[in-house]
């Protein structure tokens, strides 16, 4: 709501200036988004009174006005000429700065005649939209005065954002009530009086079919109106107000509204048949064609002002264009109703379509002053456009007002300060909420325009915002229980803690994916979105890889080559019935592992991605993990596997499948992994235990098997450290071979292999017992040959 | 062997040890010396060895010889020992040296994200007052969302412009703040509550330089006997002075949310210009929170007795406290993974 304060004066005296107002309302509920200067870009404009005009001599469609300035006579080209000798217009010289136009004018030659500035038009001056004539003040002014000021464009403006429950707020009435309210200052009600209609109009009919949807209906005829430009000082305020200036007809009704948050429509009466009106609901397939030229089609819920043929208006949204009132108009059915909110909220919903009248329809209008508002148009229609106010029909009546109790302690306990009956008493008055004390508590009684309260709570609410929020102290709650993570919460952490001391960024991306990413995991069935906002997020991630490998798209194309990113959050699949919604940690690592000398000169690859599982594995103390077979797209077939814990697949890591690479322009391998946290944090151990550590020294053994180099070397590492037993205090693989002198399809698998045990030095023959041991069920289970003791 | 023939044998070796030792040029050199010298195959050990030989009565002067040479030798080693140590260590600094300047093998680097970090910062200052974790499902249902926080059928937030429906069977919908899990703690859990509540959300908005379809938001939720909106300015005040350094200031004026009665919004002072006013807050004043009294309807919904019991509830969006700690012009930084951008802002666990 845009409040210009030369408007808001007429209602209430504001001696403020406009910042420390500003301030004051948002500290009372009525936050100030921005105070504007609409006119801020205007300087250096004066009255001028024309002298003369006369035609151009380069040029039929130009003429040359001398004007008086004031201290001396300049002359003009002028691309118009409804102005004439005598006319006040202003005039901008050299010099002077326009809102709509860049630089300062200057003074130059026109069709060989010297143009010293210019007349202005009302677009020029920022005022409307009209740029088909030179402004002629209506006021006496002198020569020379300050144009700006004459015409009263030093207008300051307020920016309101009104909360969404403040209905009444969508008015200057509104917000002057709230000033008058924090000020101390009274309250006046300019020009507003509820009779100027007199007796029903002859001929006109107002029926409502459903009361419930249109409490009340007011329909006042004008007649005789002549269509015209509304007083400059009007059409400065709507536009200062935000809204753009038409002709009076119209402009009455929106002034009419911007005062008092009443929406008001003027139909044509000649143009409604009967003439009458009806309010029902839209008939099935009804359609009307509305003031925007748009064919709508109506509803059974939608809420209608008919005629006695079609429906003309789509009620508390936006009328029809038939019964538009127009420059030709003469007499005019003026509308003042109350509409009931949520069904207009409905139909402005499901049209589009949020005007400024279903605006304040859609949070609640004041049921008893529709009445003062119908009367204000009326006036102003009689005073801007020569119309005179023939009758009304008022169908329906405003709903008696509520009252609410309050308790002066709860009050006191809610806002956390000590108030006596008196003073929550006094605190309503202010708010001009009337309260009585009564038995037991404080009765008041709400006022019909605040629709937002209708409990204890709201009017404890008032009576904090009365006396100001900036009276509540400050305390702190005894609070009696511990703070903390539960260890599931501090186990997530320690997962990111991992990652990133690991050297992986973490990354936050978009849970969307395009159409051509959702069957990204082919076992994941995706969630499509009923209401997605482009086609980027045609439905939600089943993994987090896709986001991951976007992003390092993006990072390989800025040339950081080397990427090695984390992310950790929720993934989306659909369920049998129900979706599932599943916490996942992935990590893509792509590109050189270091680039800085002396770094390893080497590509990420599987085993990056399989060492940083088990690396996060260990760190959260989970035991029993696993890699089980591929787990299919899109994995590389050679390079991937499911992870386990305990024998459960808990997720995958590998290389992706080079389609994919490619597919994100990745040039080399691409490591991964993609795990659920729940059962990974599940399988997080206990506080570990101590076990001896022995002081006696280690017996050490190098061998070497050769076997089939399809055997998984997980599977052998496996076999050895079981049958290397309790003797066997650490197995290290230290070598893999392949090729001469071994025969084609095997590989030596070397081991460095420590005995030892807590309590005593091991003795040679038990040491070669062990590996003899070892060597045979390597031998049993792979066909291992030893090669080397 | 007789005592003149040892003492001759031993004469020559003394000289021919120490002269070994003395022109060692390297500690490899004096070991050789030593064991030649003082060895097991020494000539000096060899005189030890015939000792036997030699007549009683000359025997213990052979032997006092013996040792005498024996600790001349050794002696003569440890004093080569350190000048020939301390002449290698002279020599290190040439013979063994590395521009030191080169890049050193850094770990490789990472970090936590910025928006974890101030989430982390935000809810362990609620820890510290006393408040435990709180969380709740990114896909949630209309009454969680909406109905339970007293929201009414026809609010616009409901709108499918404005909330993310997926498309399937039931009422779910993506949820577009924090609070339902106030709804679902409050069902689960007896007054006293104290809980901090982070989380992702989602709105349906188009990307720009301050909005994201995606945001974090973090919320907290007390409900006790005897809270007041007093208690609330002084809890969000303790979190800022935490958060932002002791000389905090908190004001509260009244705003609307569906879910609070009295409803606030709550600014802190400005913690880039301690309160002057500047660029960034324009009055002193940054705007972070939306707060108030807990709506007694929440209650009514959850089985808690608002006569009993009254609460307060605070919610701010992380990007924003994220964006002004740490200057981020555009919040869609934020979701784009640039590794220029993280490691600026990351700070390692």
């Amino acid at each position: 709501m845009r409040v210009p304060l030369g408007w808001l004066g007429e209602f209430v005296t504001v001696a403020l200036a406009p910042e420390d107002l500003a301030e004051r309302m948002t500290m009372h509920g009525l936050p100030v988004d921005r105070i504007v200067r609409p006119w801020e870009g205007l300087s250096g404009v004066v009255v001028a009174r024309v002298l003369e005009v006369r035609d151009h001599p380069g040029a039929d469609r130009l003429c040359v006005a001398r004007v008086d300035a004031g201290s001396e006579e300049r002359e003009v080209v002028v691309g118009v000429r409804n102005m004439g000798s005598g006319d006040l217009v202003p005039y901008a010289p050299p010099g002077a700065t326009l809102p709509g136009v860049d630089a300062p004018l200057e003074r130059r030659e026109i069709r060989g005649v010297a143009s010293e500035g210019m007349l202005c038009s009302p677009k020029e001056l920022g005022i409307s939209g009209d740029h088909d004539r030179i402004l002629v003040l209506e006021d006496a002014a002198d020569p020379g005065s300050d144009a700006a000021a004459t015409i009263g464009l030093g207008e300051v403006v307020l920016d309101i954002e009104v909360l969404a429950n403040r209905a009444d707020l969508l008015s200057i009435l509104g917000v002057a009530r709230e000033v008058a309210a924090m000020t101390g200052e009274d309250l006046r009600l300019p020009g507003i009086s509820a009779s100027e209609a007199g007796p029903a109009p002859i001929g006109v009919t107002v029926e409502v079919a459903d009361p419930d949807r249109c409490p009340r209906y007011l329909a006042t005829v004008v007649r005789g109106v002549t269509a015209g430009s509304s007083p400059l000082r009007a059409q400065v305020r709507l536009t200062a107000a935000g809204m753009r200036p038409r002709w009076n007809v119209v402009d009455a009704t929106n002034y009419a509204m911007l005062e008092l948050g009443q929406p008001l429509h003027a139909f044509d009466l000649d143009r409604l048949a009967g003439p009458g009106i009806v309010v029902r609901r839209a008939s099935p397939g009804e359609r009307l064609v509305t003031l925007d030229d748009v064919e709508r089609r109506l509803a059974e819920d939608d809420l209608v002002i008919a005629d006695r043929e079609r429906a003309v208006a789509v009620a508390g949204v936006i009328g029809g264009a038939d019964t538009e009132v127009s420059e030709e108009t003469r007499d005019i059915l003026l509308e003042a109703a109350v509409f009931e909110p949520r069904g207009v909220f409905r139909t402005s919903r499901r049209l589009g379509l949020r005007t400024e009248a279903s605006m304040r329809f859609d949070r609640g209008v004041d049921p008893e002053a529709v009445a003062e508002a119908a009367a204000r148009a009326t006036a102003l229609l009689a005073e801007w456009a020569g119309g005179k106010g023939a009758g009304s029909v008022d169908v329906g009546e405003p709903p008696g007002r509520r009252t609410v109790a309050i308790r002066p302690e709860r009050a006191s306990a809610l806002l956390g300060v000590e108030l006596t009956a008196s003073e929550v008493r006094e605190a309503l008055g202010r708010l001009r909420i009337p309260a009585r004390e009564e038995a037991g508590g404080i009765v008041a009684e709400i006022p019909p325009y605040r629709v937002d309260v209708t409990r204890e709570v709201d009017l404890v609410e008032e009576v904090g915002r009365s006396v100001g929020y900036g009276l509540v102290p400050s305390t702190l709650p005894g609070i009696r229980q511990a703070g903390g993570l539960s260890p599931e919460q501090r186990l997530r952490r320690r997962l990111a803690d991992l990652l990133a001391g690991a050297g992986l960024w973490e990354t936050y991306s978009f849970p969307f994916a395009a159409d051509e990413d959702l069957p990204f995991v082919p076992g994941r069935e995706p969630i499509r979105m009923a209401n997605p906002i482009s086609a980027d997020d045609a439905g939600l991630q089943t993994s987090l890889l896709p986001g991951l490998l976007r992003a390092a798209q993006r990072n390989v194309a800025q040339r950081t080559t080397s990427v090695r990113l984390f992310e950790i959050a929720a993934t989306f699949r659909a369920g049998h019935p129900d979706p599932v919604e599943e916490e996942r940690v992935a990590a893509l690592l792509t590109g050189p592992v270091g680039q800085e000398w002396p770094a390893e000169r080497r590509e990420h690859d599987v085993l990056d991605a399989t060492g940083l599982v088990e690396h996060v594995v260990d760190g959260l103390g989970a035991a029993g993990m696993g890699l089980g077979e591929v787990p299919g797209p899109p994995w590389h077939p050679g390079r991937s596997a499911v992870v386990t814990i305990a024998g459960e697949p808990i997720g995958e890591v590998g290389e992706l499948h080079p389609r994919v690479s490619r597919r994100f322009d990745l040039p080399g391998r691409v490591a991964a992994f993609e795990l659920r946290v729940g059962p990974l944090v599940a399988a997080a151990g206990e506080a570990p235990r101590y076990r001896d550590i022995s002081r006696f020294p280690p017996v050490h053994r190098d061998v070497a098997f050769v076997l089939d180099a399809s055997v998984p070397a997980g599977d052998v590492r496996a076999a050895l450290a079981e049958a290397g037993g309790d003797l066997l205090d650490r197995g290290v693989l230290f070598d893999v071979f392949e090729g001469a002198p071994l025969p084609q399809g095997k590989r030596s698998l070397a081991f460095s292999l420590d005995f030892r045990v807590p309590d005593r030095t091991l003795t040679d023959p038990e040491v070669e017992d062990r590996v003899r041991a070892i060597a045979e069920r390597l031998r049993g289970e792979f066909g291992a040959e030893l090669r080397a003791g | 062997m007789n005592d003149v023939q040892a003492m001759e044998r031993l004469g020559e070796a003394r000289g021919q040890g120490l002269a070994a030792i003395e022109t060692a040029s390297s500690l490899e050199e004096l070991r050789a010396a030593e064991v030649a010298a003082l060895g097991r195959r020494s000539p000096v050990a060899e005189v030890q060895r015939s000792l036997g030989t030699i007549d009683l009565a000359d025997r213990p002067r052979i032997g006092r010889e013996v040792n005498r040479v024996f600790e001349d030798l050794r002696a003569a080693v440890a004093a080569r020992r350190v000048a020939l140590e301390a002449e290698a260590e002279a020599d290190v600094a040439l013979t063994d040296r590395i521009d030191v300047t080169l890049p050193g093998r850094r770990p490789p680097p990472g970090g936590l994200h910025p928006l974890t970090s101030t989430m982390r910062a935000v809810v362990d200052a609620f820890i510290s007052l006393g408040y435990r974790v709180s969380e709740g499902p990114e896909l949630e249902t209309e009454w969680y969302n909406f109905d339970a926080l007293n929201f009414p059928p026809d609010h616009p937030a409901r709108l499918t412009q404005d909330t993310l429906y997926p498309d399937v069977p039931g009422d779910l919908l993506l949820r577009t703040h924090t609070s339902p899990v106030q709804i679902r703690t409050m069902e689960a859990q007896e007054p006293p509550i104290y809980v901090v509540i982070p989380g992702r959300c989602f709105r349906r908005d188009t990307p720009d330089a301050t909005h994201l379809p995606v945001f974090q938001q973090v919320e907290i939720l007390a409900v006790d006997e005897g809270l007041s909106l007093a208690d609330m300015k002084g809890t969000l005040e303790a979190w800022a002075r935490a958060m932002f350094g002791p000389d905090q200031r908190v004001r509260i004026y009244p705003d609307y949310f569906p879910f609070v009665e009295p409803g606030a919004g709550l600014d802190v002072s400005c913690f880039l210009c301690g309160g002057r006013g500047c660029r960034v807050c324009g009055n002193g004043w940054i705007e972070l929170l939306g707060a108030g009294m807990v709506h007694p309807a929440l209650f009514e919904n959850t089985g808690i007795d608002p006569e009993r019991y009254s609460g307060f509830a605070a919610g701010l969006g992380i990007e924003r406290v994220a964006m002004l700690l740490h200057g981020v012009p555009d919040i869609r930084m934020f979701y784009e993974g640039d590794v220029r951008f993280l490691s600026q802002l990351a700070r390692s666990a």
